[in-house]
C-alpha cells in the first residue's frame, strides 16, 4: 500500500519536473549554449581565457540583465565564460560554495557580486594565493584581502538616488515656491539596513534637501529614525516649508510597501512621492490603485517617481503614471567586470568603476542606451 | 440517589460570553475598537479608499486562513501556503503572459496546482504519517523553488485592468462611477457562508472536527480517515489556489522568492479568531474576524505613524494574547 | 440462553516476536453474557481485534449467525451487528452525544447532516436504555460514566447483535456499574449475544452466564458461572490460588506516631476543610463516589493544584507544599490514577523511570552514572519482581501491572516515607493486582504510611486500616476497618446528595 503511494508520488514529482522543464527552464540552458558557442566561434581576442562569473541570485530579472551584459562582453572579447548563482540572495552559504568551486576550476580569472560582504573574505583568500584575479560588480568587498580584489564595478547609489531627487524637483519646484502651507515629499525604502537601499535613501534626501535649500526654502526630515538620525542640519517639523517624510514596511511585501504609500499619499499636503527600489515603486502603484491620485503636475495630484524596472514600472512609465524612474545599469557592469578582467589579464591597469544610472521617462524609455537596462 | 451526584451540571450556567460565541465574540468586538479607534488617530485611515484597501489587502489572507481552517481543526498545520500562493500565481501567470493562455486558463491551472500540493500535503500527513509541521514546512519549501523555477527567475505582471485579458481583476474590484467598489468582500462572505456550512453541516466539516478530537476514536468508529484527513488539506490547497487568483488580481507583480510569512497572517488570524491549534475547536466566521484583526494591525500601525519594528512587536503580543485565550479556556474547562 | 450466534475456533495470530493467539476457541450464544477472562496480556484484547476486523487473523475460523466470515474493519462488523464498546473511551469530547453516537454513519438531508433527526433518535435510544442524558450536550462536559452510557447507546444503535464490552467498569463507581448491569442485562433479555471482559472477579459472578478464559493467549476452558467458584475462575487464569486475606482489624502498630497531618485543607470546589491523620505504618483509604473529590485532595496535598488555605504537617512540623517538587522533598511520593498521563514516561527505559524523581544521585556533575541507574532500577526489579526483559526495557512495552511497579520503585528510589496510590489497581488484572497488594502492606510492614484512594468496595475494604469517606469535596466519615461496611460506607459517600 505504502510503497503504491510512494510510487504514485514520485511520478507525480517526476511529471512536474518534465513540465517545468519544457517551461522555463530552457531560458537559461540556451542562453549559456549561446554563450559557449559564441566564445569558440570567435576567437577575434588576444587569449583564450576561462572566467568564472558568481551572481548574487538567478531569480530576479535584475540578474537576468547583468548576465545578458556578461555574456555581450564574452561575445565581443571571445572569452570562455562560466555563470552560476544560488536560488536567491539570502543563499550566502550557497555562494560561498559556489565561489570555491570556481576557484577550485583555475580560471584566468572571477567575476563576482558577494551577496555577504564578509562570507567571501576566506575565498578571497584563497583566489589570491591561487593568483586567480577577483573584480566585484554591483556591490564591493571593502575588506577584501589586499591584492585579491583587483576592481570594484558598481553602482554609485548615493548618486543614484540623487538623480531621482534631480529628476523630480523640476516638476514639483513651482509647487513648493507657491505653496500657502507646508508641503510633504514621501520615500518609500525596502529597509533600513542594506547599504545599497540606505545609500540611494540618502542620496535622495540630501539631493532634495540641498536642491530646496538653494531656493531659499527650509526642509525638515521625519519619518524612521535610521534615516533621519543620517540627516545633517534637520529643520524643525513644525516650520519648515517642505516635509520629507521616510516610511520603512515592517516587511518587504508589495502590500505592506504599498500600506506606508498610501498613509502618505492620504495626506493633504503631499505633493511627490519616492519609491526607491522595485518593490516599493511597486507599493506605490499599488496604492494608487484606490486612491488614483498620482499625476504629472502637484497641481493635479502627487507626482510619483519609481527605481528600477519590471513590466509594472515601465508600464507605469509608459502610460505617465509615474514622472519617470531610475534604473541603474546592470548590463553595463557586467559588461564591465568582463572588459576589467580581460584587460588585467592582457596586462592592462584596471581601475574601480562607478556606474551611472539613468533617469528614464515615457519618452526616453526607449532610447538605445537605456532600453537594455530596463528589464522586466 | 447515586444516580444524582453525577447528573451533569453543564449547559445551563453558560456566560453570556459564551453564548454569543467565546472568543469569536471578543475578537469582533476587537475588530471595531480597533477601527474606530485608528480612524479616530489619523484622518488618512477613515477615509473610503483606506477601506477598500484593506479590503483588497484582506482577500488573499482571509482565503488561506478559510482554507487553513480545516487542517488546524484536525490538530494540524499547513506552512506551505504563503510560498504556495506564490508558486500557483506564478505557475499560472507564466501560462497566461508568456505561454498566451487565455486568463481562465491561466486562472484554472493556478487553482488546481493548489489543489494537486493540497493532495500532496494530505498524502504526506494522513497516508505517510508525517507530523504535519514538517511536511508542509517540506512542501513550503519545494513551491518555493518550483514556482521560481519555472518562471525562470522572473517576475510575473498579470494582465492589468485595462489590458486584454485583465478583466479578472474586476472580480474583486469594479469601477463605478470613478468609485470603486470592492465587490471582492462579497465573495468572501459567500465563501464564509458556504464553508460554514460544510464545517457544521457536512460529513467532511463533522469528520474534520472528529480527527482533530481524536483520531482514533473516529478511525474505531468507521470512519475512512485518511479520506478525510487529506481532503482538510485538499480544502486548504484550492483555498490557497483562490488566494492566488486573490493576489494576483490586487497586485501588480508577483516575484518569485516572496510569499515566505503569508502562512503566518492567516494561520495568526485563524488562531486569533478562536481556532485551537490542538484542534476540533474554532469556526470559519471566527477566522475571518481573527483575519480582520491581522489585517487592520497591518493597516492601521502605519497610519497611527508606528514604524516597522512597533509594528510587528504589537502583531506578535495580539497572538500571544489569542493563543494565551486558547490555553486559559482551555485549562477551565479541564478544570471543571 | 439461545442458539449459538458467534463461534470462532481456532484462532491463531501472531506478531513479529509473539505469538498472541495460539488456537483459540470462543461460543457466544444469543441471550447471554459471556465473560472472557484473562490476566492483562492473556490475548482478549487482541481476540476481539481479531472478530472486529482491527486484526487480521492468520488461521482458523469465526462463524457468525451460521455463516462463515471475516470482517476487514470496524465498518463491516459494526453492519453486520458485531459492535465492541472499547477499554478507553473513544468519544470525541468535541462533538455533542448525538454527533458521537452517530459518527460515521450520519443521518442525512442532502449533502446537509440532518442534526435534528440525529438528536431524535439517540433520545429515543437513551429512553430504551432509561436513561437521561441530553443528546445536544457537549461530550466532554459529561462525566465517565454518561460517557460509558453514551458508548454503549451508540453500539446498541449499530442494531447489534452482538455486543462486546471491553472493561466496561474500570472507570465506573458501584453506582454506574449499577446501572450498567441494568442494561446490559435489558439487552440479554432482547436476545442479544453480550461478551463482556473484566477483572473484576466480583462483577463476573454477578453479571454473566458463562466464561472463557485465557492464558499466555491460548484457550484454557469455558465454565457455567454459577456453577463454578471465584478460585475456580483464578486457578484457571494464574493457575494458583491468589489474593490476600482481606483486613478484619487495624494492623497499625499501637501509638505509631502521625507521619502526616492535613488540616482543614481548601483547594477549589472538589476540596472543602479537608482534615485527617496517616499513621506510620498505616493503610489509609480513601473511599467515595467517583468526583468525591478524593483525588483532588491528593493532588493539592502534593502541590500539583493550588492550595486555598489549610495547614499540612509532615512529622510533627508544618511545611508549605507549593510544588510537587516540595512535596517530594517533604518525603510524599505520588502514584497517579492516571499512569499513562502522570505517572510514567512510556517511551522511556525501566531505568530511566526508576531514577526520574531522584536523579540528583544519579548524577557525577553533569553525566548520569548509568551503570548506578541500572544497578537501582535492578534492585528494585528484583525486590518488587517487576517482569521485564531487562532495566532497559521501554517501559511502554510492561503490563499495566508492571507499569505500576516502576512508579512504586520510581518513589522508593527517592525513599519517600508517605505514599499516595491513587487507584493503585486500575486496569490491572487480578494476579497483577495481588502483588501490587502484597507489595502495599510490605511497604506498610517497612514503615511507610500509604494513602491508598480507590472506587473499588472491596479493595478498600481488603487493604485499608481506616478509611476516609469523601463525598462532594468533603470528608463525610471516617472508620476503622473493624467497623467498616460496604452499607455503611455507601452511606456516608452519599451523604451530601440531595
Amino acid at each position: 500500500m505504502k510503497k503504491k503511494i510512494l510510487a504514485v508520488l514520485l511520478g507525480g514529482c517526476m511529471a512536474a519536473g518534465l513540465l517545468a522543464g519544457c517551461g522555463g527552464g530552457n531560458d537559461a540552458a540556451s542562453s549559456g549554449e549561446g554563450t559557449d558557442a559564441a566564445a569558440e566561434d570567435s576567437s577575434s581576442g588576444g587569449g583564450d581565457y576561462h572566467f568564472e562569473v558568481v551572481v548574487k541570485s538567478f531569480q530576479s530579472t535584475y540578474w537576468q540583465a547583468a548576465i545578458t551584459g556578461i555574456d555581450a562582453a564574452a561575445d565581443e572579447l571571445g572569452v570562455d565564460i562560466n555563470t552560476t548563482g544560488p536560488n536567491a540572495e539570502s543563499d550566502i552559504a550557497d555562494q560561498v560554495n559556489m565561489l570555491n568551486n570556481a576557484i577550485s576550476q583555475a580560471p584566468d580569472g572571477i567575476a563576482l557580486a558577494a551577496n555577504d560582504q564578509s562570507a567571501v573574505l576566506p575565498s578571497l583568500q584563497d583566489a589570491l594565493d591561487a593568483g586567480i584575479p577577483v573584480v566585484c560588480f554591483d556591490t564591493g568587498v571593502p575588506d577584501a584581502p589586499e591584492g585579491s580584489v583587483i576592481a570594484t564595478i558598481a553602482t554609485d547609489n548615493e548618486s543614484a538616488g540623487a538623480v531621482a531627487a534631480e529628476n523630480m524637483y523640476p516638476v514639483i519646484k513651482d509647487a513648493i515656491a507657491n505653496a500657502s502651507g507646508q508641503v510633504r515629499i514621501g520615500e518609500v525604502n525596502q529597509d533600513a539596513t542594506s547599504a545599497n537601499i540606505s545609500g540611494r535613501g540618502m542620496g535622495f534626501i540630501n539631493k532634495m534637501k540641498e536642491l530646496i535649500e538653494a531656493d531659499g526654502k527650509t526642509v525638515a526630515v521625519i519619518g524612521n529614525q535610521y534615516y533621519v538620525d543620517q540627516v545633517e542640519n534637520n529643520g524643525d517639523e513644525g516650520s519648515a516649508d517642505v516635509i520629507i517624510e521616510v516610511a520603512v514596511p515592517a516587511q518587504t511585501t508589495v502590500e505592506l510597501s504599498a500600506t506606508e504609500a498610501s498613509n502618505i499619499m492620504n495626506k493633504e499636503d503631499t505633493i511627490a512621492i519616492f519609491g526607491s527600489n522595485q518593490v516599493t515603486a511597486e507599493g506605490v502603484l499599488t496604492a494608487n490603485q484606490n486612491l488614483s491620485v498620482l499625476a504629472a503636475t502637484p497641481d493635479e495630484g502627487i507626482v510619483g517617481v519609481g527605481f528600477d524596472a519590471g513590466a509594472t514600472l515601465k508600464a507605469a512609465v509608459a502610460d505617465g503614471t509615474l514622472i519617470g524612474a531610475v534604473t541603474q545599469a546592470p548590463v553595463d557592469q557586467g559588461n564591465l567586470a568582463i572588459h576589467a578582467l580581460y584587460d588585467y589579464c592582457e596586462g592592462k591597469e584596471v581601475s574601480d568603476i562607478a556606474t551611472d544610472s539613468y533617469w528614464y521617462d515615457a519618452e526616453t524609455m526607449n532610447d538605445e542606451e537605456i532600453a537594455p537596462n530596463l528589464y522586466d | 440517589m447515586a444516580n444524582k451526584s453525577v447528573s451533569n451540571t453543564a449547559g445551563t450556567n453558560r456566560s453570556f460570553i459564551d453564548r454569543m460565541g467565546g472568543q469569536k465574540f471578543i475578537v469582533l468586538i476587537l475588530v471595531i475598537v480597533m477601527f474606530i479607534f485608528f480612524c479616530a488617530m489619523s484622518p488618512g485611515f477613515r477615509k473610503y479608499t483606506t477601506v477598500v484597501s484593506i479590503l483588497d489587502y484582506s482577500y488573499y489572507i482571509a482565503l488561506m486562513a478559510i482554507g487553513v481552517t480545516f487542517p488546524l481543526l484536525t490538530a494540524g498545520v499547513d506552512l506551505s501556503i504563503g510560498t504556495g500562493l506564490i508558486c500557483y500565481s506564478l505557475i499560472g501567470g507564466y501560462l497566461i503572459v508568456h505561454q498566451g493562455w487565455p486568463v481562465g486558463a491561466g486562472m484554472l491551472v493556478t487553482v488546481l496546482m493548489g489543489v494537486i500540493f493540497g493532495v500532496i500535503n494530505g498524502c504526506l500527513v494522513a497516508l505517510m504519517d508525517l507530523p504535519a509541521f514538517l511536511a508542509t514546512l517540506c512542501t513550503c519549501m519545494i513551491t518555493r523553488g518550483f514556482g521560481a523555477f519555472i518562471v525562470g527567475g522572473y517576475g510575473i505582471p498579470w494582465p492589468t485592468a485595462t489590458a486584454p485579458g485583465g478583466w479578472f481583476r474586476s472580480i474583486f474590484k469594479i469601477q463605478v462611477g470613478g468609485q470603486n467598489i470592492p465587490i471582492g468582500f462579497l465573495w468572501i462572505i459567500l465563501l464564509v457562508i458556504v464553508m460554514s456550512f460544510v464545517l457544521n453541516h457536512t460529513k467532511m466539516g463533522r469528520y474534520t472536527r472528529a480527527i482533530g478530537s481524536n483520531k482514533e476514536a473516529t478511525r474505531l468508529s468507521g470512519v475512512n480517515v485518511k479520506f478525510y484527513h487529506i481532503m482538510a488539506y485538499v480544502i486548504c490547497g484550492l483555498f490557497a489556489g483562490l488566494a492566488a487568483i486573490a493576489y494576483s488580481a490586487i497586485f501588480a507583480t508577483v516575484q518569485p522568492g516572496s510569499g515566505a510569512g503569508f502562512e503566518l497572517d492567516a494561520i495568526g488570524g485563524a488562531i486569533v479568531g478562536g481556532v485551537s491549534m490542538s484542534g476540533a475547536v474554532g469556526s470559519i466566521t471566527g477566522t475571518l474576524i481573527g483575519v480582520f484583526v491581522i489585517c487592520l494591525l497591518k493597516t492601521g500601525l502605519p497610519f497611527i505613524g508606528l514604524t516597522a519594528n512597533w509594528q510587528q512587536i504589537i502583531t506578535g503580543f495580539v497572538l500571544i494574547a489569542a493563543v494565551l485565550f486558547d490555553i486559559l479556556k482551555r485549562k477551565k474547562e479541564e478544570g471543571r | 440462553m439461545g442458539e449459538v450466534i458467534l463461534t470462532m475456533k481456532g484462532i491463531d495470530k501472531s506478531f513479529p516476536g509473539v505469538h498472541a493467539l495460539d488456537h483459540v476457541d470462543l461460543e457466544v450464544r444469543k441471550g447471554e453474557v459471556h465473560a472472557l477472562m484473562g490476566e492483562n496480556g492473556a490475548g482478549k484484547s487482541t481476540l476481539m481485534k481479531v472478530l472486529t476486523g482491527i486484526y487480521k487473523k492468520d488461521s482458523g475460523t469465526i462463524t457468525y449467525e451460521g455463516k462463515e466470515v471475516e470482517f476487514h474493519n470496524t465498518r463491516e462488523a459494526q453492519d453486520a451487528g458485531v459492535v465492541i464498546v472499547h477499554q478507553e473511551l473513544n468519544m470525541l469530547g468535541h462533538l455533542t452525544v448525538a454527533q458521537n453516537i452517530f459518527i460515521g454513519r450520519e443521518f442525512k438531508k442532502g449533502i446537509r447532516i440532518d442534526d435534528k433527526k440525529m438528536n431524535e433518535e439517540a433520545k429515543k435510544l437513551f429512553d430504551r436504555m432509561h436513561i437521561d442524558i441530553d443528546p445536544k450536550e457537549t461530550m466532554s462536559r459529561l462525566t465517565v460514566g454518561k460517557q460509558q452510557m453514551c458508548e454503549i447507546a451508540k453500539a446498541i444503535s449499530h442494531k447489534a447483535k452482538v455486543i462486546i464490552f471491553d472493561e466496561p467498569s474500570a472507570a465506573l463507581t458501584e453506582a454506574e456499574i449499577e446501572e450498567l448491569f441494568k442494561i446490559i442485562r435489558d439487552l440479554r433479555d432482547q436476545g442479544l449475544g453480550i461478551v463482556y471482559i473484566s477483572h473484576r472477579m466480583d462483577e463476573i459472578k454477578v453479571i454473566t452466564d458463562r466464561v472463557t478464559v485465557m492464558r499466555d493467549g491460548a484457550y484454557v476452558g469455558t465454565l457455567i458461572t454459577k456453577d463454578s467458584t471465584k478460585d475456580d475462575i483464578i486457578n484457571m487464569m494464574v493457575g494458583r490460588v491468589i489474593y490476600e486475606d482481606p483486613k478484619t482489624q487495624n494492623m497499625t502498630p499501637k501509638g505509631s506516631p502521625v507521619v502526616l497531618k492535613v488540616d482543614h485543607l481548601n483547594a477549589g470546589k472538589m476540596v472543602q476543610d479537608v482534615s485527617f491523620e496517616l499513621h506510620k505504618g498505616e493503610v489509609l483509604g480513601f473511599s467515595g463516589l467517583m468526583g468525591a473529590g478524593r483525588t483532588e485532595t491528593m493532588r493539592a496535598l502534593f502541590g500539583a493544584d493550588p492550595i486555598d488555605s489549610g495547614d499540612i504537617y509532615v512529622n510533627g512540623k508544618k511545611v508549605t507544599i507549593k510544588s510537587p517538587e516540595d512535596a517530594v522533598k517533604c518525603g510524599i511520593g505520588y502514584l497517579s490514577e492516571d499512569r499513562k498521563r502522570f505517572g510514567i514516561v512510556v517511551q522511556k527505559t525501566v531505568a530511566e523511570n526508576t531514577t526520574m524523581a531522584d536523579l540528583d544521585e544519579f548524577c557525577n556533575g553533569p553525566f548520569i552514572d548509568k551503570k548506578k541507574e541500572c544497578e537501582v532500577a535492578q534492585k528494585f526489579v528484583e525486590s518488587l519482581a517487576t517482569k521485564t526483559p531487562g532495566v532497559d526495557q521501554l517501559v511502554v512495552n510492561l503490563s499495566g501491572g508492571n507499569q505500576q511497579k516502576v512508579v512504586i520503585a520510581k518513589w522508593l528510589t527517592r525513599n519517600c516515607d508517605i505514599l499516595i496510590f491513587d487507584e493503585p489497581t486500575r486496569g490491572i488484572d487480578v494476579g497483577a493486582k495481588n502483588e501490587i497488594y502484597k507489595l502495599m502492606n510490605q511497604l506498610a510492614a517497612e514503615g511507610k504510611a500509604i494513602i491508598m484512594v480507590s472506587s473499588e468496595m472491596t479493595e478498600i475494604l481488603r487493604m485499608s486500616d481506616r478509611i476516609v469517606v469523601m463525598c462532594e469535596g468533603k470528608k463525610t466519615g471516617e472508620l476503622d476497618i473493624s467497623e467498616a461496611t460496604q452499607e455503611n460506607i455507601m452511606n456516608m459517600a452519599t451523604r451530601e446528595i440531595n
